[in-house]
């Protein structure tokens, strides 16, 4: 029989032995840092600088601008009217997922009703494999005044049909509506596999020790979920932060500004206006506002098992 | 004196003869031989001409060995991806599309090629291309300073579509001639929102179609204009565009209730359903309208006049070379795009449902009669449009954003008519001032003088 790390050894003979086991576990990690390095830093560097430059495309070339761009996004009402739009979207949605979802995470741990927890299971991917713009678009017709399903049944019920779209209240209050039943699955699906790791001897002994659910769910599963409900929390805010394609399919952000959020605002000055300068210091300024969310919702509501 | 004129007489038959040698000589299939094997890309969009045009397409490729990719774009993203080419010089695209009010953005940079580039050529040069043969308010609406740089395709006028039937049952036996009567007169007869059925539907969703059909279309044929490039002015908010989109407010009544979210494809349908008895839109719509389940008693004529007389919407595409590609690619768009907008082409185009801007094949009496919609889109083009109908300036971009932010805001009611369009002339001076734009600036309406 060959012996496979005797003739491994002679590999590298030049290189003294402490170096190569300092140098060991940097080639290994190496590779997956310079893929970040050039995925996400090298995109967010480069935004950093363009924030700081006078620059409208195919208009002039980028000169420096200091802080110009972070003014000019701070003093604008059109982007902190999209940030305050932004923020309202995840306020009033959120909570709706998180509550939504908690029912659903605790239907599907029920042991009864097993082929309804099936298809509920079948149900929960519907919403989350649409595309965005789909959903978008398909909510367009859907909610349309004159030709949308949704006013036909109404109608058929005998309720006034809505101007779903055409109002701006009401048009913000569509995109919230499909907002949660497109990540409210998303939601229960974290909240399950939280639900998943409290113990099963633990669990059956809180079961035989009271009926009632609230207990059990305030002592036994609560601590277990806490970690999932901020995983749900940070990628929502992120998720909704983001949202652009469903919204954009629905009504390009209107009417008027209605609910044109953040991003979508963003978008419009870099390439429909092409201020690439003022747009990146619009985004650097939302990725600061994602960070200390992020940063809030860990202090408020990570708790580790003790 | 007889020996001298008989010199001349010849001399200019030999010329005319060297001319008609020429022509004679000049083929595609020469012309491309030296590119025979080129790939080329061109830039599309989703709409009917680009779809009969890519049909149509092999033939091209078969006559010259040129191979042709088109890269077809909803309109909306076609600015931002034809721009980001040019600036990142990533010569993706080789016929670049241009809307009227983008080819100043592309020509001033020197990101396209003058059309002289190729014509003065005579290899490339088609002789029989004859450029006296597009209407002139199209090559108007390419001309920067006094240079083309464009050949029209894909061209549109706004036209009144109506429902023949509808109109009939609420007592009219034609289509309004006027703004005033349509809305005084026809609208309040034909709409009954208890039935859910309305006189007029405007599309005006957010972006360029608030700017350039909600907003453009109530300021023009009340006497009023977007920009004094003379003076260096706005107009927006002068007492005649206040008048016109005072006259838009007051026909909201007779639209259906979320039309300031309806964009084109959602008035069309309506139309379709015979929802709304007159809508007034491009003339590329025709060929959804004709196949539509009102098609029968589908009427077309010209956009209604205002006070100051008949202003159609006018807008629509033509093709350019990118200058940041070689020569062999440039040479080949050109031969694609002169192809393309070529006399012989505009009748099988036309047939599949494409706009030309060519005047012998849109005033051909039996070419009409088969197609409607083109008697009043020459008619607009000749008549009734204005080549700055949307200025032509390098921030077109910016101005559009802010004159559909105002736009819309208005329609909503979120703020009074003469208070938002003073808000919007303020910030549409702003943003001419601080981006340098009132120098980037194209007068469409001089260029027309070089071609009538």
């Amino acid at each position: 029989m060959r012996d496979v790390t005797q003739q491994a050894e002679p590999a590298m003979p030049s290189l003294p032995a402490p170096w190569r086991q300092r140098m060991e576990p940097w080639f290994f990690i190496a590779p997956s840092v310079l893929l970040l390095l050039a995925i996400g830093l090298y995109p967010t560097i480069y935004t950093l600088i363009a924030s700081f430059q006078l620059w409208v495309l195919g208009m002039s070339p980028p000169v420096f601008g200091g802080l110009q761009n972070y003014v000019g996004a701070l003093t604008s009402s059109d982007f902190l009217g999209a940030v305050l739009r932004t923020l309202v979207l995840i306020v009033v949605t959120l909570p709706i997922e998180l509550l939504l979802g908690m029912t659903i995470a605790l239907a599907l741990d029920s042991p009864n009703f097993a082929v309804l927890r099936r298809l509920l299971q079948v149900c929960l991917v519907i919403p989350i494999a649409i595309t965005p713009s789909v959903v978008g678009l398909l909510s367009q017709l859907m909610f349309n005044e004159q030709l949308g399903i949704i006013n036909v049944f109404m109608r058929a019920v005998g309720l006034p049909a809505l101007d779903w779209l055409g109002r701006p209240i009401a048009a913000f209050g569509t995109v919230m509506v499909v907002q949660v039943w497109e990540w409210t699955p998303f939601v229960a699906l974290v909240l399950s596999a939280a639900l998943s790791t409290v113990p099963t001897d633990i669990d059956e002994a809180a079961i035989l020790e009271t009926e009632r659910w609230w207990p059990r769910f305030l002592d036994i599963q609560l601590p277990f979920l806490w970690p999932g409900i901020t995983a749900a929390l940070v990628f929502q805010t992120a998720f909704t932060i983001k949202e652009f394609d469903m919204i954009y399919s629905i009504e390009r952000g209107g009417p008027g500004t209605a609910t044109e959020t953040a991003v979508m605002q963003i978008e419009r000055t870099a390439f429909r206006s092409f201020d690439v300068g003022l747009a990146s210091a619009e985004s650097i300024l939302m990725l600061v506002l994602s960070i200390i969310l992020a940063r809030v919702y860990i202090r408020a509501f990570y708790r580790e098992l003790e | 004196m007889k020996s001298w004129g008989f010199a001349a007489a010849a001399a200019i038959a030999c010329c005319f003869g060297a001319g008609s040698a020429r022509a004679q000589a000049w083929s595609l299939a020469d012309a491309a031989a030296p590119y025979k094997g080129t790939s080329i890309t061109v830039v599309g969009l989703d709409r009917p001409s680009y779809k009969i045009a890519q049909a149509l397409t092999p033939q091209f490729e078969k006559e010259t060995g040129i191979h042709v990719t088109w890269n077809i774009f909803p309109y909306e993203d076609t600015l931002k991806e034809e721009t980001l080419n040019f600036v990142s010089n990533s010569q993706q695209f080789d016929a670049i599309l241009s809307d009227g009010i983008w080819f100043v953005n592309f020509a001033d940079p020197g990101w396209v090629l003058p059309l002289s580039h190729f014509t003065s050529d005579a290899k490339l040069a088609d002789p029989a291309l004859d450029m006296k043969d597009f209407f002139p308010i199209w090559l108007a609406s390419y001309t920067l300073g006094k240079t083309l740089y464009a050949l029209p395709f894909d061209n549109y006028a706004g036209l009144l579509f109506y429902n023949k039937a509808m109109l009939k049952a609420a007592g009219f036996d034609g289509p309004p001639k006027t703004w005033d009567e349509l809305a005084n007169v026809y609208a309040p007869k034909l709409t009954d929102k208890q039935k859910g059925v309305y006189g007029y539907a405007l599309q005006s969703a957010r972006g360029e179609t608030q700017t350039a059909d909600a907003f453009a279309r109530f300021m023009w044929p009340w006497g009023g204009s977007f920009i004094n490039i003379a003076n260096k002015t706005v107009e927006v908010n002068n007492p005649k565009a206040v008048a016109g989109i005072e006259f838009r407010h007051s026909l909201l009544k007779s639209m259906p209730d979320g039309i300031v979210s309806d964009d084109h494809s959602q008035v069309v349908e309506l139309m379709s359903q015979k929802r709304v008895a007159m809508i007034t839109e491009w003339s590329a719509f025709y060929t959804t309208l004709k196949t539509s389940p009102m098609a029968a008693d589908l009427g077309i004529a010209p956009e209604p006049k205002g006070p100051a007389g008949s202003f159609s919407a006018f807008g629509g595409f033509a093709y350019m070379v990118s200058s940041q590609v070689d020569v062999q690619h440039q040479n080949a768009a050109y031969l694609f795009i002169q192809w393309l907008t070529s006399k012989a082409m505009a009748l099988p185009l036309i047939k599949g449902g494409a706009v030309v801007a060519r005047q012998s094949a849109d005033t051909d009496p039996s070419i009409q009669a088969s197609n409607p919609n083109l008697a009043p889109m020459v008619e607009a083009w000749r008549t009734a449009a204005v080549p700055d109908w949307r200025p032509q300036l390098e921030c077109y971009p910016r101005f559009s954003d802010i004159v559909s932010d105002w736009g819309s805001r208005i329609e909503l009611g979120q703020v009074a008519i003469k208070q938002g369009l003073d808000s919007m002339a303020k910030d549409l001076s702003a943003t001419m001032q601080s981006s340098g734009c009132w120098g980037k600036s194209n007068d469409a309406e001089k260029a027309m003088r070089q071609y009538q």
